[in-house]
This record gives structure tokens, sequence and C-alpha cells, in this order.
């Protein structure tokens, strides 16, 4: 059964068109990667479900509700972590947390949670400004982790943290839905980090999706396209400039 | 989510953003020329007026027309720009919360935060004339019965330019900007409400209430009593249009 | 080189924009002020330019110096946002010279509001008061005595604007200092020399009393010494963060 599904979803900004024509299909309790190079739509994808920015065209439903009817109830259900970490400066990481459990009515324990499951506890009581990178990258997945909420949206959860901790966060999303059930929506830009963590795969270049499906069909898919197989970095890398060249003319 | 635990959330918000020191030095400030000039205040003058309201209104002058409107201004910053400096407010707009609502509970806060200032200032006040007395001997202290509406007064009055401050904020993004707009239209109160047309300017409003304690207390300064039938339906209205429109247009930039 | 850059750095933020609007604004209130009220200021008699700025000056002051203000905070802003500071300090430029080039920039904008101000009481004059000759030597006196007033204003303001990463705490300062000197009594000559206070002196009441002399030497000491009070606190804090 799919939890979020996609209807020719579009977004376009003037003349330039960020998201398009876009039907995605993301199965419950999987872990869904979101693949693609900068600028090629993902963040915008996320952002519209999480009724940061509205449509231009098409439409997606979450768990069957739509926005802006369900606005709250969708986001109840869901734990995002967009662009950039967002947080106040001016707080500790406690802090922080503690005013997005309040929001959620979240019980107390939460926050304590979500700092072991990111491994921020032990500086929980510095400030937010404070943190080094990877430290804010880590309080925005807590943020995003609190509550163990049953939809997970992480933009890129991997940027800026050190090899150790990607790896860490890498398996903590590939076993949050044995952990817990939920469903991730996790994008990035490295086919090799996606290819360790998703069931399944979205491929999106300038706003445009070039492939939907397991690894599996996608090593098929690409072996009868006649794109190289050996290393999936290069199948993307040849798809994507295949559209690329396919585009400029 | 109840609207009492947003607002308690938003007070978490500004913690250690050294607001209170920026409420406390003018009231600090404004009182000390007050303490310094109260012996003229006992020799005779061209109006008549006791020396104790005299203290009283001369050293509210600054606050009401000035200072009470520009600490909102800066509160309106404080509070737009914590949220705006780390993209907290995309984080906000993520949860599930009445964006309006929040909106709602963050001029709540802006309301809150010159409270404190004005029950600084009557603390202050009474300090100050209990100083000021001791130096000029003569008794300079108003009853609480006095001061304490009369303060009220202030505050209710400077409701609506915190509504319009508020709007101009979440209107105009630049926060240099809607300070400075807002800070410009406080300029012209003396001048304003001197014309017919002080309703449709809120930031003289608390200015204009302070003249009538002034008128009050000395006789052919200014008129005594409030015009209130222009002014309430003008200031409710003022009030309600922006923030009506403050909280439809809340967050409307990070959500395009 | 310098100038340019820092000017460059306020593109898009409005920094012009906002001193052209604050002359008009300023200027707005002679003019409305004549229009309301014109018989009263033609009875009074003297010269047109002292009659409008005794009327008007201390209003268009005010609004100069919150501008100034603004400005200010405006500049050191779009430092602290993006951090455009941190890389600034570890380019091959001196933090003196950069903030020389924004108090350069600063002055010239208030210099720019100023004439735009002075020109439209010239108009009033020429306008409201017919018979009279406006001797433009008389107006630029005007003129630089006021610039000159406001510059330690200027420097004083980014002094603080640097200091403080948090706008609403130099704007808070700023607006503070604006409301205190605007309070204080300023028929006495040691508050009347302050900066925040000084801008509001007029050329005429200050000629009259003899201290042009006076006001002049001292708006050039307490710029040196913001300058001064500035480079060292770039030096401590070079060494201290």
């Amino acid at each position: 059964m799919n939890i979020i599904e996609t209807n020719h979803l579009t977004k376009a900004y003037g003349s330039f068109t960020a998201v398009s024509d876009l039907n995605l299909h993301i199965r419950k309790g999987a872990v869904y990667g979101f693949l693609g190079p900068n600028g090629a739509g993902k963040s915008t994808t996320m952002k519209m479900f999480l009724g940061l920015t509205k449509p231009t065209d098409g439409a997606f439903h979450i768990d069957k509700k739509r926005f802006p009817q369900n606005r709250t109830a969708i986001l109840k259900k869901i734990g995002s972590f967009i662009e950039s970490p967002a947080f106040y400066g001016n707080l500790t990481g406690q802090e922080n947390l503690d005013i997005i459990r309040k929001i959620l009515g979240l019980p107390k324990e939460s926050t304590a949670d979500a700092l072991e499951l990111t491994g921020l506890a032990p500086v929980k009581d510095r400030l937010a400004r404070k943190y080094s990178l990877g430290m804010k990258q880590r309080l925005g997945l807590a943020g995003a982790l609190i509550g163990r909420p049953p939809i997970l949206i992480l933009d890129e959860p991997t940027n800026g943290l050190d090899p150790v901790g990607i790896h860490e966060i890498r398996s903590l999303i590939r076993s949050l839905p044995e952990k817990y059930d939920c469903t991730v929506l996790v994008s990035s830009h490295l086919l090799s980090e996606i290819e360790l963590m998703a069931d399944d795969i979205g491929i999106l270049n300038h706003g445009h999706l070039l492939f939907e499906g397991s690894l599996h069909d996608l090593k098929s898919q690409a072996h009868d396209a006649g794109f190289p197989v050996d290393n999936l970095e290069e199948t993307f890398l040849a798809m994507v400039e295949e559209d690329n060249r396919r585009r400029s003319k | 989510m109840n609207f009492f635990s947003l607002i308690s959330i938003e007070i978490k918000k500004i913690r250690r953003s050294k607001i209170f020191l920026i409420l406390l030095a003018p009231v600090i400030l404004m009182w000390l020329p007050a303490i310094i000039n109260s012996g003229k205040l006992t020799k005779i003058q061209d109006i008549s007026i006791l020396p104790a309201h005299n203290f009283f209104i001369q050293g509210f002058m600054g606050m009401v027309w000035f200072m009470i409107p520009a600490t909102l201004i800066i509160c309106t910053v404080l509070l737009t720009q914590t949220e705006r400096l780390n993209h907290s407010i995309l984080k906000m707009l993520s949860l599930p919360v009445n964006s309006g609502l929040l909106c709602l509970a963050k001029f709540t806060v802006l309301l809150i935060l010159p409270a404190i200032q004005m029950f600084l200032s009557i603390g202050v006040y009474y300090l100050s004339a209990y100083i000021s007395s001791r130096m000029q001997e003569y008794d300079f202290v108003l009853p609480l019965s006095y001061s304490l509406p009369a303060i009220g007064k202030f505050y209710l009055a400077a409701l609506p330019a915190a509504a319009v401050f508020w709007m101009i904020s979440t209107l105009i993004q630049t926060p240099i900007f809607s300070a400075g707009l807002s800070l410009a239209a406080c300029v012209p109160s003396v001048l304003m409400i001197n014309t017919d047309y002080w309703c449709l300017h809120p930031m003289s409003y608390p200015f204009y209430v302070l003249m009538i304690e002034y008128g009050k207390a000395a006789k052919g300064v200014y008129e005594t009593s409030i015009d209130w039938l222009p002014w309430i339906p003008a200031a409710i209205i003022i009030t309600g249009v922006c923030l009506i429109v403050s909280c439809a247009k809340f967050g409307y930039k990070e959500r395009k | 080189m310098v100038p340019k850059i820092e000017y460059k750095k306020l593109k898009r933020t409005g920094y012009v924009p906002a001193f052209l609007l604050a002359a008009l604004l300023a200027g707005a209130f002679p003019v409305v002020n004549m229009a309301v009220r014109k018989e009263s200021f033609l009875s009074l008699g003297g010269e047109p330019l002292s009659v409008l700025l005794n009327a008007n000056w201390q209003m268009m002051a005010m609004l100069n110096i919150l501008l100034i203000v603004c400005g200010a905070c405006m500049m050191y802003h779009t430092e602290y946002t993006d951090n455009g500071m941190q890389k600034m300090e570890l380019l091959p430029v001196r933090q003196t010279s950069l903030f020389l080039g924004k108090f350069l920039i600063a002055s010239i904008m208030t210099a720019v509001m100023l004439s735009i101000e002075f020109s439209v009481l010239a108009g009033c004059a020429v306008y409201w008061f017919s018979d009279s000759r406006l001797n433009p030597m008389i107006l630029i006196c005007h003129l630089s005595f006021s610039f000159i007033m406001l510059l330690p204003t200027i420097i004083l303001m980014l002094l603080i604007a640097q200091a403080f990463r948090n706008m609403w705490i130099s704007l808070g300062i700023g607006v503070i200092l604006v409301f205190t000197f605007s309070i204080l009594p300023q028929e006495q000559l040691f508050f009347a020399l302050c900066p925040f206070s000084a801008p509001y002196q007029l050329l005429d009441n200050v000629h009259a009393d003899g201290h042009v002399g006076l006001f002049l030497e001292i708006a050039a000491l307490e710029t040196l010494l913001f300058a001064l009070t500035e480079f060292i606190c770039l030096k401590i804090r070079r060494n201290f963060s």
C-alpha cells in the first residue's frame, strides 16, 4: 500500500519549473531513496509534502489526507528535516527539542530519546549556535525523529557529517522501519548512499522523474538501456548525463 | 496544542536574548534626569500644577511619546529575528500548529514585554519619587490609586500601535526596513495630537492619553477629558485589521 | 577600493533607497507645516531659512538620527547574517579600513540626505517667503554645520552596531540613546555637545552663543575618539576571539 502518492505534481516559479509532472509511489514501511543532482527538485517536492509550498498543478496525498484541509493531521504524522538545519541559536539543543516536543504534545521522555538516538546527549546543554556543523545536523535530525513519527521526510540528512557520523546516521535510518513501524523518504545526491539505505529509489533530474523502482529494477533497466551497471554511481551519472543531453537539444 | 502553551513556548524562544536589559535601561535613564531636575519643580512655575503631578507627567512624557513605541519596535525585531536567524521558522511551519495561532502567540509576547517594562517603570518611578522627596523635602510620591490607572491607560493606548508594528514586520521582511519605517512613524506624534486626525495615528495614542492627564493636572494645558467616540472605534478597527492581515500573511514568504 | 567593496555589499539591502526615502519624509515636514500653518510662520519675521529650521529641524534631525541608527544596524546586519564578516576577517584586508569604508559611505549618504532636505527647505523659503533672496552661501554653511554635527553620531552608531551580533541589541541601544539625549536638557552646553544630541543644534543659535568653533572642534574630537575606540576594539577582539 502506498502511504504517499503524487499525481502529476508540478511546481513552477515563474518560467522556471522546479518539479514537473511527478508521479511518486512511496510504500508504507519502506525506506524510499530520493536521488538527484543538486537543484533537481528534491527539496521542493519535500517542501510540498510539508505544506511549505503549494503545488502549481497536480496533487498528492499522504496517508489518504490532503493539504490544506488536513494540514494539522498530516504534520502530526511527519517528522521532517528540510534544507539546512533550522534551530534557535540562543537555546541549547535540549531546549530546542523541548519546543518541538511541546508543540507535538509528546511526553517528556521523547526529548531524551531523540537526543540518545542521534548521539547528542553529551552536548544537550550547549547552545545550538555553538554546535559544530555535524551537531547542528544531528539536532535537525533529532527534531525530525522526536516522538518517533510514522513518516519521516529527511532532506540530505548526512550533509556535513564526518564518515563515522554518516555511517551512524545511515544505519539509524536503515534500522528505523524495523525499530518501529515507519516510512522514510530520504533524499541524497549520492547513489552509493541511497543504495545502502533504501528499498525503493526515485531518480529526479531537472524536475523530471527518470526512474522509480527497486534497486534490482534499476539495474535491469539500466542494462537494457545500455548504461554501465558494474558501478551504480556510474549508472546514475550516465542516466543524468543522457537526460541532460536530451534536454539541451 | 492550546494557546497558552504556545505562548509559553514563544517566551522560551527569547531566552538569553538580553531583552530584559533593553527594557530596563530606558526606564532608569528616563528617571535620572527627573531626579536631577526635581528641584526646579518645587519652585513657582507659569502653569499651575502640583509639583508631584508635574514630576510624574514630565517623567513619563519621554517614555510615552517615544520609548513605549520604540520598545514595541525593538521587541518586534527580536521576535522576528529569533525566528529567521537560523531558519527556525521553516521548522515551525512544518509542525502541526496553525500559523495564524502562532502569529497571535508571538503578538501576545510582544504585548507582554512592554507590560514588564511598565511594571519596571512603576517601581523606578516610586524609587525616584522617594529619592527626590528626600532631596527636596517635598512629597513627590503619588498614591498607587493615581499612578496605576494612569500607567495602565498608557499601556492600553499603546496596543493598537503594537498591532501596526507587528503587521509592518510581517509584511516587510527586511527587519531594518520594517523597524525604520515604524520608528519614522513615531516621530510626528507631537504634531499629530494637535490635529483632528490623531485618531488615525496609533503611535500617538499613548501620548494623547498622557496629555489628557496633563490637562487634568494643570488647567489650560490640554483638553481634560478623552474624546472616546471617534477614538475607540478607530483603534479597534486599526488593531483588528492589522492583526487579521498579519495572521493571514504570517510566514507567507517561507511558504512560496 | 575598500569603500567600493563596502558599497557593493549594500546592494539590494535597500540602504540607499532608505536614505532617499528618509530625506523625502523629513522634507515633507516643512512642506506640510507651511501648507497648513503658513500665516503663523510668515508673520514671524527674520531670515526665512531660520524660521523654517526653527519650526522643523527638531523633527527632521530626529528622523536623520533614527535613519543613521537603522543604517548602521543594516550595514552590520548584512555582515553578520550569513557570516560575511567571518570571511572578511580571513581576507588580506584591514578590519580598520573596512570600518572606515563603512563610515565613509554612511557619511556620503548622510550628506546626500541632508542636501535633499536643505534643497526642500530652500524651496519652501523661495516659494512661501517669495520676497526673500536666498543666499546660497548661508544655505551651504547650515548644511555643512548640520553634516559635521552628525559625524560623531554616525561613527558611534557604527561602533555599537559592529559590537553586537544580534541586531535588536544594537538597534535597542541606538534607539535608547536617541531617546535619552532627546529628553536631556539641550540648553546645557555639555549635553548639547554629545553625539545624538548635537545634530539637533542649529547654526543660528550656536552662532548667537558664539560656540560655533567649540561645536566643530568637539565634533571632530568625538569622531576621532570613536574611530580610535573602534581600532582598539578590533585589536582586542582579534586577540581574544
